[in-house]
């Protein structure tokens, strides 16, 4: 799953209304799309689960075998920790951001608009390429003890459930932290100081004020279990290397080994997309029947608390410890250990740094390929997939916000939630199913093991989410602007280009810079769906990373990271030189700055 | 005919109907604005008259009936003509003024897509300024302005605009009281010094009567009485145009004989000795139990000597800047209320108070369109 839900407590308020017959034809073009994209990959490999003879890998038409078989032995034990693991996250990660989101937002701590521009850098971050930080930075005559510090006793805990709830909990923690800080940007003083002035300590009115962002907390704590449950960059790398399977792996291994087990593989993904539903409709269901809107015309700007000179210290240290796990580590360990000569090997002539790997990322190594070939593609694909993605998640946007209480609008709203929980690992194996059947490949498309059919699984998995994403923003937007503009002369077109995309342009570009970055990491589809000899930048690293040359693997991670950086630092810079003052005044109207 | 009276247009409407779901939001309404008129639409909230107000710009797509603007047919049929080729304009409640852009610009965007020059574009843009009184306020974004400033940049925008519509959508419902009395004036000077025709709307009768030239009367959907402001407020032709006009008090009363000329005499329920006389619209027979209205401008405080009138007890008295409302208790829980004199009654001074036959009329409180 590229990107999850980013959902605020705004308002929705319907968009000018439009042509019925126009409505229902494009309802009916996305459909279809959303059908190829998403619907018939997905049910064509679940249906494998019960019924193996669809698609010729059994000879029964209905069995429950495969159900059985995937809830015992190395499979369940697969299932059983992902849950068990994705619990915690979910509860440690929104209560670690509801604390960092009061902070930067409610008190005068020190450093508050680096450590939003820091949660964006750890929401871009692939889990995978955290975890290499953190196993670079520990193992033994690793990057730490090139720094003199004994890592010892940590390492072995590191490689193990510890570890892997570190890492996912930092992944996690963007996803809450964004979630919160929207509820907790619309919440005004008033209602603390209400509860003040009738009585209440401090305490106690911060216990009445938290239930207002209750729909918030359950948001994220919905977000952060589908997406840790759907997590593959950890259960590839640290799970797989700590011998403690996850449901994102084991279901990736029965498809990968040989002989190859479809049908059991199904059967986990089921139970990865039925495991992550109820939170987020059990949330859905919360925020459509309790009004939690707090924002309005008349609400004031949320008022810090100035700490004193000591617990303004206190909170800004904690602050930093928790980026300096969640992003420093990582990135410390990576960077450091790209430096480092034969990383992990007992050498008697000490630590010595070098900048051989990175000389190497871009020679012919025993392997044949440099990092430039497919890190050049990746970043074909970021570009193609983040802007076919935004394009199709603003459409999707508008229609989830109008017309509200609508059928139409129930069933958009029900897919996105349902998708969303969709792992990227069984959108890939979908694909392979579905756009391989004879059928399809001559009868509606053929591009079974081509690049663009990489291109649509990377759409078809960041599309749900970057939706959810645009829709807080949608919505908040007064239809009367784009009335007015219409009203004194501009057709459709002209109306939303001059008053829409100005108010959500901001928002449009964190959105593609989102999905362009989380492509360019993208492991699970990427894994499964390359072409041959067209390999991603992802995939080419891991091979690096696991069959040759760990160090320079480590090198090219650490490239296309900062790689990942400039192309953000560079898209920023071109917004703020070309686009008019007016548009970076007010396009931010989903997410806080 | 100079040019700004060349622009205004007619508006006609007929036969409109609006369905959201099931409910109906406006039903069979017709009217027919001469060009270079003001009319306001007047109703409570959900009564049609911002759905009308959309249908007219073109926001919002009639479920039945025609639109004309200036003789051409905007809605009507398969016709459905999009907002952006109706030439009109409109001041929205919530003013929709783009935030991206500076009061210069928002003024200047119905003008973009013109012939003018950019230097005359300019020139009007700061002319319309100027006339507004935010010309020093051209290069501010629209949240560094007031609410009355912004405001006068929405006025401004409709009235660069220069066609021969303009539609007002409760501009200054979000206003305090001194700020709407303002603005209300230079709405009213402003839209007829362009010469065009105003659609206004708004539920607030005392704005209603200050700027129209018309005033159609909205409730639940239907035009419930269409006529100059003076008719409306002097001949309401239904109890609920007369209570949402203002009343200062409602009584039952027993009609006791009819005068002819559409007068009738009262007996009033808290002095059954003492009988008014009252104007009529229906066809009353006597013995009638009816509803008597009294507008607050027929009555008259006077001291308790004073022969004629009936006996009341001040019970609240509010100073309002030219003199003092009072509230008047006239016996049996009946109450009379918003009574001006110049001349201020303590709260408990008995008082006499007398009535304006030309200000009371009575209607059947149950014929009423509906309420």
């Amino acid at each position: 799953m590229a990107i999850a839900v980013l959902e605020t407590t705004a308002p929705v308020t319907p968009p000018p209304p439009t042509s019925k017959r126009r409505g229902s034809l494009g309802g009916v073009i996305l459909w279809v799309v959303l059908t190829l994209l998403i619907i018939a990959p997905v049910a064509s490999f679940l249906i494998l689960g019960v019924s193996p003879r669809v698609f010729q890998q059994g000879s029964q038409w209905f069995t429950l075998s495969y159900v059985r078989q995937a809830f015992s032995s190395y499979f369940g034990r697969g299932i059983f920790n992902s849950l068990w693991v994705s619990t915690t996250v979910a509860i440690l990660s929104v209560c670690l951001a509801t604390a960092l989101a009061w902070l930067i937002h409610r008190t005068n701590v020190g450093g508050r608009r680096f450590w939003t521009v820091a949660m964006w850098l750890l929401l871009m971050m692939p889990t995978w390429m955290m975890t290499l930080g953190w196993s670079d930075l520990l193992q033994p005559f690793g990057a730490a003890e090139a720094l003199g510090v004994n890592t010892h006793l940590i390492y072995g805990e590191f490689f193990g459930p510890l570890g892997i709830v570190v890492v996912l909990t930092s992944a996690a923690l963007p996803f809450a932290y964004f979630i919160v800080s929207a509820g907790l940007q619309g919440l005004g003083p008033e209602y603390e100081d209400a509860a003040r002035i009738h009585g209440a300590g401090p305490i106690r009115s911060l216990q009445t004020v938290l239930p207002i962002i209750a729909p918030a907390l359950l948001s994220a704590l919905a977000i952060c279990f589908a997406e840790t449950m759907s997590d593959f960059g950890v259960a590839f790398t640290l799970g797989y290397h700590s011998n403690f399977p996850m449901a994102t792996y084991v279901l990736f291994s029965a498809i990968s080994n040989f002989p190859a087990n479809f049908s059991v593989a199904a059967v986990i993904a089921a139970v990865l997309i039925i495991s992550t539903i109820p939170p987020i409709v059990l949330q859905s269901r919360v925020m459509r029947k309790r009004s939690y809107a707090v924002l309005s015309g008349r609400t004031r700007a949320p008022r810090r608390r100035q700490l004193a000179r000591g617990p303004r210290a206190l909170a800004t240290t904690a602050v930093a410890g928790v980026f300096f796990v969640a992003l420093g580590v990582p990135i410390l360990g990576a960077v450091i250990g790209s430096l480092v000569k034969n990383l992990g090997i007992d050498s008697p002539n000490g630590v010595h740094f070098t900048l051989t790997y990175y000389a190497q990322i871009f020679k012919p190594s025993i392997q044949g390929d440099s990092l430039g070939a497919p890190l050049l593609l990746s970043n074909q694909l970021g570009l193609v997939v983040a802007t076919g993605t935004g394009v199709l998640a603003v459409i999707l946007a508008r229609r989830l916000i109008a017309n509200p209480g609508s059928w139409s609008q129930r069933v958009t709203d029900v897919f996105l939630l349902g998708s969303v929980a969709v792992p990227g690992v069984v959108l890939g194996v979908g694909y392979i199913f579905f756009y391989n059947l004879s059928f399809i490949s001559h009868n509606v498309v053929s591009i079974y093991k081509t690049l663009p059919l990489l291109m649509l699984a990377l759409v078809a998995n960041a599309v749900p989410g970057q939706t959810r994403f645009m829709a807080g923003p949608v919505s908040q937007i007064q239809p009367s602007l784009g009335e007015a503009a219409r009203v004194h002369g501009a057709g459709r077109m002209r109306a939303w280009r001059t008053t829409n995309l100005p108010l959500m342009s901001r928002v449009l570009l964190w959105g593609w810079l989102l999905t362009f970055t989380k492509t360019i990491a993208e492991l699970a589809i990427s894994q499964i769906l390359y072409p041959p000899s067209q390999e991603p930048a992802s995939v080419s690293i891991q091979s690096y990373l696991a069959n040759f040359a760990p160090n320079t693997g480590t090198a090219m991670t650490v490239l296309t990271l900062f790689e990942m950086l400039a192309v953000i630092g560079i898209a920023l810079s071109i917004y703020r030189l070309v686009t008019p003052k007016g548009w970076r005044r007010v396009g931010w109207t989903g997410v806080q700055s | 005919m100079s040019e700004t009276a060349r622009r205004a247009v007619s508006v006609s409407v007929s036969a409109l109907g609006k369905l959201f779901g099931d409910k109906r939001a406006l039903d069979d309404v017709c009217i027919d604005v001469e060009p270079g008129t003001f009319l306001v639409l007047l109703g409570p909230s959900g009564s049609g008259k911002t759905t009308l107000l959309r249908c007219v710009a073109g926001i919002e797509r009639p479920s039945s009936g025609t639109i004309s603007l200036g003789g051409n047919v905007v809605v009507g049929g398969k016709t459905f003509l999009p907002p952006e080729r109706r030439k009109l304009a409109m001041v929205f409640q919530d003013y929709a003024l783009w935030p991206h852009l500076t009061v210069r610009k928002n003024v200047a965007y119905p003008l973009t897509t013109s012939s003018l020059a950019k230097s005359e574009r300019v020139g009007r843009c700061d002319d319309l300024l100027e006339r507004v009184g935010i010309s020093h306020l051209a290069d501010r974004y629209p949240n560094e302005l007031s609410g009355g400033e912004q405001q006068r940049v929405a006025l401004a925008r409709a009235l660069a605009a220069e066609v021969g519509l303009i539609l007002f959508d409760e501009p200054l419902s979000n206003l305090d009281a001194d700020r709407r009395e303002q603005l209300r004036i230079e709405i009213a000077t402003l839209t007829r010094e362009a010469g065009m025709t105003a659609i206004y709307i708004t539920h607030d009768q005392s704005e209603a009567f200050a700027l129209a030239d018309q005033i159609g009367v909205l409730n639940q959907g239907r035009l419930v009485q269409f006529d100059t402001p003076e008719n409306i407020y002097r001949h309401p032709n239904s109890a609920f145009v007369a209570r949402f006009t203002g009343v200062a008090g409602e009584f039952p009363v027993h009609v006791t004989s009819l005068m002819g000329d559409h007068r009738v005499q009262v007996a009033l329920p808290f002095a059954s000795s003492h009988t008014i006389e009252a104007s009529n619209t229906e066809c009353l027979k006597p013995d009638a139990d009816v509803s008597l209205f009294v507008r607050a401008s027929g009555v008259m405080l006077a001291e308790p000597a004073r022969n004629e009138g009936v006996r009341g007890i001040i019970r609240d008295v509010a100073y309002n800047g030219r003199g003092y409302d009072h509230v008047v208790d006239v016996g049996e829980g009946f109450t009379l209320t918003k009574i001006f004199a110049t001349t201020r009654f303590e709260r408990g001074r008995n008082v006499k108070v007398c009535f304006d036959p030309s200000a009371c009329f009575v209607m059947d409180p149950t014929r009423e369109v509906s309420e």
